[in-house]
């Protein structure tokens, strides 16, 4: 190995060895580390941070950065496998809803920075015989996300804004989150069990006809609706002319 | 290109809605690096109003070994993006066998680290089709074994690759006092014609070490060795960075108006 690989796996080393009487030099690149990498995790999980408090979750946050190496030079891409981290983390016991709280704030994470793309084209859809439209099957936006928990995670969520006192609405789960960017930033949704499986059908490839067979006759016209809400679909698929 | 400030997301409605006087603003490049979104969308009105900067923070141009190819790629779609004046990057490591440390770490200063940074600035500058700017960083230690001065490392690396210096004089000063070399005699050593960028920031002191925080204003001493920067180099676009602890926009407006009044004072000596 070079003189400069092993100087800077050597140095990488002691920036997250924790055990005392450390270099003091050294001691102020391990407390930068840290703090870039606890920052990226408090940007990213803001509701986890407020549910823990501080230093709950600067302790949670400075071992998982030492468990799971940062491995990239954009720390919009750190902190991806915290809920796992915090599922398993023993200071969470009590915490049952954490890791799922933490999963939905990385999908809300993920979906400012997904690709922008065209709104459906609905129009185009109406003009096929109406015949053929169980058929089509439609392509979800970049930023929209699925996601259920045995917990309350979007009253959780959604109390925990900025404005909010913490408190959430319901404490019963399961909950069902559409997680959506639309025109003033990325909001999560909560939707009836229905609903949610019918789009959750839709975005694994089902066709409309398939996805609205799950649904009863009363609940169609309310379960449709959420196609065409701004950021959910960005096209569909025509199926090949018979 | 006079003087510009570092664009932060606490300052993009005010920024918009006063448009201040400004040379260029600066973005870290890294925070643009989605797909998609309403960051991009934000940078792309700024791009519109001001030219603009972006400065890598996460490539690490002296990792022994390969540069990250997804990260120069995503970098490189960026630069496409967004057509920015001017691209810069620093002359340090923080990657290693695939880990990052997130952070600005130095080089022991050698041949050898030399050589292989030179060689990942071709590559950046081979990718992106344009030369780069590359700055100094503040640090805190000295490996054992280094062989070249900082300055001289500095110099060779513009000299061997054409690539630009961004001078960080705050970073020199901060090196100069933990380090105990004379901060003209860096300033001396980098060729004037190869300097396409000034950077001020502040620094704090701890435990006898200056920290480079960019959380305070510019020190008396920094804005001394910038004029005395412009004697040498003559003006160059000058950005004045905070990143802690970041204040209200005219704190930030009143550093670069500050900034400005010793680059013009500079210009007219010159021209006298």
């Amino acid at each position: 190995m070079s003189h400069l690989a092993a100087t800077q796996r050597d140095f990488l080393a002691a920036l997250v060895d924790d055990s005392p009487g450390q270099d003091a030099r050294i001691a102020i690149y391990r407390r930068a580390v840290l703090a870039n990498w606890h920052g990226a995790l408090a940007a990213a999980y803001p509701v986890v941070l407020r549910l823990v408090g501080a230093a709950f979750f600067r302790e949670a946050a400075e071992r998982f950065a030492r468990e799971s190496p940062s491995t990239s030079g954009d720390l919009n891409d750190f902190g991806a496998g915290f809920a796992d981290f915090l599922a398993a983390y023993e200071h969470a016991g009590t915490l049952e809803y954490l890791a799922d709280v933490a999963r939905l704030e990385w999908a809300v994470h993920q979906a400012h920075l997904a690709a922008d793309a065209p709104a459906c084209d609905f129009d185009a859809f109406a003009r096929v015989p109406a015949e053929n439209h169980d058929a089509f099957r439609f392509r979800f936006h970049p930023a929209a996300h699925l996601m259920r928990s045995d917990h309350a995670v979007v009253a959780l969520w959604q109390a925990n804004q900025p404005g909010r006192d913490g408190t959430p609405d319901r404490t019963a789960g399961p909950e069902h989150a559409l997680v959506v960017r639309g025109d003033d930033g990325v909001r999560v949704d909560l939707l009836p069990k229905p609903d949610w499986e019918f789009l959750d059908a839709l975005a694994r490839g089902a066709t409309l006809g398939e996805a609205c067979a799950l649904v009863a006759d009363d609940d169609l016209g309310r379960v449709l609706a959420h196609l065409s809400v701004p950021g959910v679909l960005c096209g569909f698929e025509a199926p090949a002319p018979a | 290109m006079d003087v510009g400030i570092g664009l932060r997301a606490p300052h993009f409605a005010e920024l918009l809605e006063r448009r201040p006087a400004l040379g260029f603003l600066e973005v870290h490049s890294e925070n643009y690096f989605g797909d998609g979104g309403p960051q991009l969308a934000a940078l792309e009105r700024f791009r519109a109003a001001w030219p603009l900067s972006l400065h890598g923070v996460g490539l690490s141009l002296g990792t022994s070994g390969a540069l990250d190819a997804r990260h120069l790629a995503r970098l490189d779609a960026l630069v496409r993006r967004v057509e920015p004046a001017l691209v810069s990057e620093h002359l340090s490591w923080s990657a290693f066998g695939g880990r990052h440390a997130n952070d600005l770490l130095p080089l022991p200063y050698t041949e050898e680290a030399l050589a292989q940074a030179c060689s990942h600035i071709g590559e950046v500058q081979d990718r992106l089709g344009r030369a780069i700017l590359v700055e100094n960083v503040s640090s805190y230690l000295e490996f054992p074994g280094a062989t070249i001065p900082e300055w001289e490392f500095l110099a060779e690396a513009a000299r061997r690759t054409g690539c630009g210096v961004l001078l960080d004089v705050n970073n020199v000063w901060v090196n100069a006092t933990n380090h105990g070399f004379d901060a003209h005699r860096y300033i001396d050593a980098i060729d004037p014609r190869s300097v396409g960028e000034i950077h001020l920031a502040g620094f704090e002191a701890s435990d006898g070490v200056l920290i480079d925080t960019h959380g305070t204003a510019v020190s008396d001493a920094v804005w001394d060795l910038y004029r005395r920067a412009l004697v040498r180099f003559g003006p160059r676009p000058t950005l004045v960075e905070w990143d802690t602890g970041i204040p209200a926009l005219d704190v930030l407006l009143g550093e670069a108006e500050k900034a400005r009044a010793i680059r013009d004072a500079s210009i007219e000596a010159r021209a006298a």
